[in-house]
C-alpha cells in the first residue's frame, strides 16, 4: 500500500536535491531518533544543525501542475468511500500547507460536513450565494483545526438546485476562488455524488483531474470503468484511482482481488491503497478525520501518502501485499 | 567475618563446647550483629553447644554455603539426640527469627519499590488526565471554536513531515518489504505500463460514447432548435431534488458568485424595497415629525413581515465568515423574499 517512495530517489527531486547538495547532511538525512515521533527542534542555536533540521522538517511535496488544481473524487458506485477520501485527503493537503477548498457536490445526500465535524457551521451554501442571500466568502466554512481548509456545500438538503445550473455554478465558483483576495486555493476538491446523474455532471464540470475511488469487488469495478469512460469522454485525462477497503488477509486467502488485479482490469495508475480500518467508522462518528489521529492508523497513513502523491502527481510504484511474519527483536516489545 | 567462619566449622570439628565458649565472649564483645546477641542471650539452657551451633549457623545468613551447613547441623541434632529434642526446638526461634528478619527486609524493600512505582504511575496518569481535562483552559476555547488552534500554536504541527519515511513507516533495505504500524508487508511492484494504459483508454473510448449534457429538459418539453440532442439530459418530472425551471437570472447569479464585498444582492434589494415601503407609508400617514432614520425604521419592520434581524445578521456574518457556532439553526437568516418567490424552496430550513 505504499509506493516505493524512496527517500533517496535516483530521479532527482528538488526537495531531495537540497539534501544532497549539502554532503555533510545527506548522510544524516534519516532521522537519528527512530523511536520517537519528535522531529529535532527547528530552533537550534547552532547554525549547521539548524539548516539540517529545517531541511528535514520542511520536507514538503512539490506541487505539480497549475493551481488551483480542481480534482473531482468520484466512483460511480455509492458507498465506496468518496466522502471519506475527500475529507482525509483534503485535510492531509491542508496539513501539508496547501490551501484547500472542499466542495460537497452531493446535492441530495450531503455528508462531507458530518465527516469533518462542521455540520453545525453550514449556514449558507452555494445556492444561497447564487440567489444573492450571501456572498461566497460567507458560505465558505473554515475549519478551525486547519484554517487553510474550507468547506463549501452546494445546497441544503431538500432545497432544489435548478439542474443544469450546478455545473455552470461550479465553474463560476472556481473562477471566483481563483481571483479572490487572499489568493487562489491550491486545491479545489469536489466530492461527487454516486451515480452518473445530474449531480455527477455538476461535479465533473469544473474538474481538470479525477480520483476514482473503488473497492476491490466486481460491482464497484464495473461502475468505475464506466465512470472512467465518461470522464475520458469529457476530456478529463488525468485519472488516478484509490482502491479502498483492501484487506490484505483476504487477498492472501484469494478471497479478494488484489490491488494489482484491480489495476489490470481498469488500467489506471494508483494514487493510493487504503486498507479496511475500523477507525474509519470511529472517526466518522467523531467528526474527526482519520488523518488527524495520533498515533496515526494504517488507513490514515495511506490517505496521507495518497495526498502526497496527489500533490506531486505521482503514482504508486509498488503495492503492499500480504503481511510477513515479523522477526521479533528484543526491543520490539517496546514498540521499536 | 573470621569469627563466623570458625563458628561454622564447629560441627565438623566436634569440639563445639570449647570453641564456642572461647568465641562466645568474643562475639558478645563484638555486638555487631544483632543475631549474635540474641543467640547468646538464649544460651542459658543446658544444651548450649548444640544450640549454639545451630544459632551461629543461622546467624550468618550472608554466607553462601549456609543452607548446606544448616541442614547438616539439623540432621545431626535430630539423629544424635532425640532426647534433646526440646533443645532443638528451643533453638529454632532464633533461626526463624533471623530468617524472617532477613527475608522480611527484602520483601519490605521490594514492596516499597513497587508502591513507589505505582504511585509514580498513578501520578503521571492523573497529571496527564488533568492536563486534558483542566476545565476552562485555552484549549477549551479552541474546542469551542473561539480560537484558532494553529494561530495559537496549540495544535502541534505534523510530527513527521514525510509519510514515506517516519517512525511508523519504514521501507525495508531491499525495497521488498515495508513496515507500517509495526507490521511488515511484502511489496509487489506495479506492472502497469503506459501501453497497457493506452489500450484500456482505447477500449473505453469504444465502449462508452458520451457527451456531457449541458441542457436539461423535463420529460415532455420540446427541444430547442440550436441544441445538440446528445447533450440533452432528460429529467423526470418528479425528480426529488432537481428542478429544470431556471427562473434564476444566470447573469445575476454569476455576479452573485463573483461578488467580493458589500451587501449581498438580495439582501440589498429587500432592504431597498423595505425602505421604499416605509417612505410610502410615512408620506401617507403624514408622520412628518418622525425622522426617517434606520433606528426608527425598525419599528415599522414588523408590520411588513420583514425578518427583523436579517440585515444585521448578514453584516455581522460578513465579519465572522460563518464562524458563529452559537448561531442556532432556528435563526437561519435566509430572509423571506419580497421581490421574487423563486427561492422559496431554497430558503427552506434544514
Ligand atoms: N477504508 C475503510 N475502512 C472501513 N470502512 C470504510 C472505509 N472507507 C469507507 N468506509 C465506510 O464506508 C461507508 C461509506 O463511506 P463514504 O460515505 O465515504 O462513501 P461514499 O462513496 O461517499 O458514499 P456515497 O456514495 O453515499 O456518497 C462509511 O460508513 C465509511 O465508514
Ligand atoms: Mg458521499
Amino acid at each position: 500500500m505504499l509506493s516505493l517512495h524512496n527517500p533517496f530517489p535516483t530521479t532527482p527531486k528538488p526537495s531531495i536535491n537540497l539534501n544532497n547538495s549539502t554532503p555533510p547532511f545527506s548522510t544524516t538525512f534519516k532521522p537519528h531518533f527512530p523511536n520517537t515521533l519528535k522531529p529535532p527542534k527547528p530552533h537550534k542555536p547552532h547554525f549547521t544543525t539548524k539548516t539540517q533540521s529545517l531541511l528535514q522538517y520542511n520536507r514538503k511535496p512539490q506541487l505539480a501542475g497549475e493551481t488551483p488544481r480542481v480534482v473531482v473524487i468520484t466512483s460511480g458506485k455509492g458507498g465506496v468511500g468518496k466522502t471519506t477520501t475527500t475529507a482525509n485527503v483534503g485535510l492531509s493537503l491542508a496539513r501539508l500547507g496547501f490551501s484547500v477548498v472542499a466542495v460537497d457536490a452531493d446535492v441530495g445526500l450531503r455528508n462531507l460536513d458530518l465527516l469533518l465535524g462542521l455540520e453545525n457551521r453550514v449556514n449558507y451554501t452555494l445556492v444561497e450565494v447564487l440567489n444573492g442571500d450571501c456572498r461566497l466568502d460567507q458560505a465558505l466554512v473554515r475549519d478551525k483545526r486547519w484554517s487553510n481548509f474550507e468547506l463549501l456545500c452546494i445546497s441544503k438538503p431538500r432545497s432544489k438546485l435548478p439542474i443544469g445550473f450546478g455545473g455552470k455554478a461550479l465553474v463560476w465558483l472556481v473562477d471566483a476562488l481563483k481571483s479572490r483576495q487572499e489568493g487562489s486555493p491550491d486545491f479545489i476538491i469536489i466530492d461527487c455524488p454516486a451515480g452518473i446523474d445530474a449531480g455527477f455532471i455538476t461535479a465533473i464540470t469544473p474538474a481538470n483531474e479525477a480520483v476514482l475511488v473503488t473497492t476491490p469487488d466486481i460491482t464497484s469495478l464495473r461502475d468505475a470503468d464506466r465512470v472512467t469512460g465518461l470522464l475520458e469522454c469529457d476530456g478529463i485525462r488525468d485519472i488516478k484511482m484509490i482502491v479502498n477497503r483492501v484487506r490484505t488477509d483476504m487477498i492472501k486467502g484469494e478471497d479478494m482481488m488484489s490491488v494489482l488485479d484491480v489495476q489490470e482490469m481498469l488500467g489506471l495508475s494508483l494514487l493510493g491503497v487504503i486498507p479496511e480500518d475500523s477507525e474509519v467508522i470511529r472517526s466518522t462518528n467523531r467528526g474527526y478525520p482519520l488523518v488527524l489521529n495520533k498515533p496515526p492508523t494504517l488507513a490514515g497513513l495511506a490517505f496521507e501518502q495518497a495526498a502526497w502523491r496527489l500533490v506531486e502527481q505521482d503514482s504508486m510504484k509498488a503495492v503492499m501485499m500480504e503481511e510477513e511474519p515479523k522477526k521479533r527483536g528484543f526491543f520490539s516489545f517496546f514498540g521499536g | 567475618m573470621a569469627p563466623i567462619w570458625t563458628l561454622q566449622l564447629h560441627p565438623i570439628s566436634f569440639q563445639p563446647s570449647i570453641w564456642v565458649s572461647k568465641h562466645q565472649t568474643h562475639l558478645n564483645f563484638m555486638k555487631l550483629r544483632p543475631e549474635f546477641r540474641f543467640i547468646s542471650s538464649s544460651s542459658s539452657s543446658k544444651q548450649l553447644n548444640r544450640k549454639f551451633v545451630l544459632g551461629a549457623n543461622s546467624g550468618s545468613p550472608s554466607d553462601p554455603d549456609e543452607p548446606a551447613v544448616k541442614t547438616q547441623t539439623i540432621t545431626v541434632a535430630v539423629k544424635d539426640q532425640l532426647s534433646k529434642w526440646h533443645g532443638t526446638i528451643n533453638s529454632f526461634p532464633p533461626l526463624v527469627f533471623v530468617m524472617n528478619r532477613y527475608g522480611g527486609r527484602n520483601l519490605a524493600i521490594g514492596l516499597c519499590i513497587a508502591i513507589a512505582l505505582l504511585v509514580i504511575a498513578v501520578r503521571v496518569y492523573a497529571a496527564r488526565k488533568l492536563r486534558y481535562r483542566t476545565p476552562g483552559s485555552v484549549a477549551d476555547l479552541v474546542r469551542r471554536g473561539q480560537l484558532r488552534s494553529d494561530r495559537r500554536g496549540i495544535s502541534r504541527p505534523l510530527m513527521y513531515e514525510d509519510p514515506f519515511n517516519n517512525p511508523m513507516v519504514k521501507v525495508g533495505k531491499s525495497n521488498s518489504t515495508v513496515e507500517m504500524c509495526g507490521k511488515v508487508y511484502r511489496l509487489a511492484p506495479v506492472t502497469l505500463t503506459e501501453e497497457e494504459q493506452a489500450i484500456h483508454q482505447k477500449r473505453r473510448s469504444r465502449a462508452y460514447q458520451w457527451k456531457r449534457p449541458t441542457v436539461f429538459l423535463k420529460e415532455g418539453e420540446s427541444v430547442p432548435a440550436d441544441v445538440d440532442p446528445d447533450t440533452i439530459r432528460w429529467i423526470p418530472a418528479n425528480h426529488p431534488f432537481a428542478t429544470t425551471a431556471s427562473d434564476i437570472d444566470e447573469d445575476l447569479a454569476q455576479n452573485n458568485v463573483y461578488q467580493k464585498h458589500g451587501v449581498p444582492f438580495r439582501i440589498k434589494a429587500e432592504h431597498e424595497a423595505m425602505q421604499r415601503k416605509l417612505e410610502a407609508l410615512q408620506s401617507e400617514q403624514k408622520l412628518n415629525n418622525l425622522m426617517i432614520d434606520p433606528r426608527n425604521a425598525k419599528d415599522f419592520e414588523r408590520p411588513f413581515k420583514e425578518h427583523p434581524r436579517s440585515r444585521e445578521q448578514v453584516e455581522q456574518s460578513s465579519f465572522n465568515n460563518q464562524t458563529s457556532d452559537s448561531m442556532p439553526p432556528t435563526s437561519d437568516p435566509a430572509p423571506i423574499s419580497v421581490e421574487s418567490n423563486s427561492s422559496s424552496e431554497e430558503t427552506q430550513k434544514l
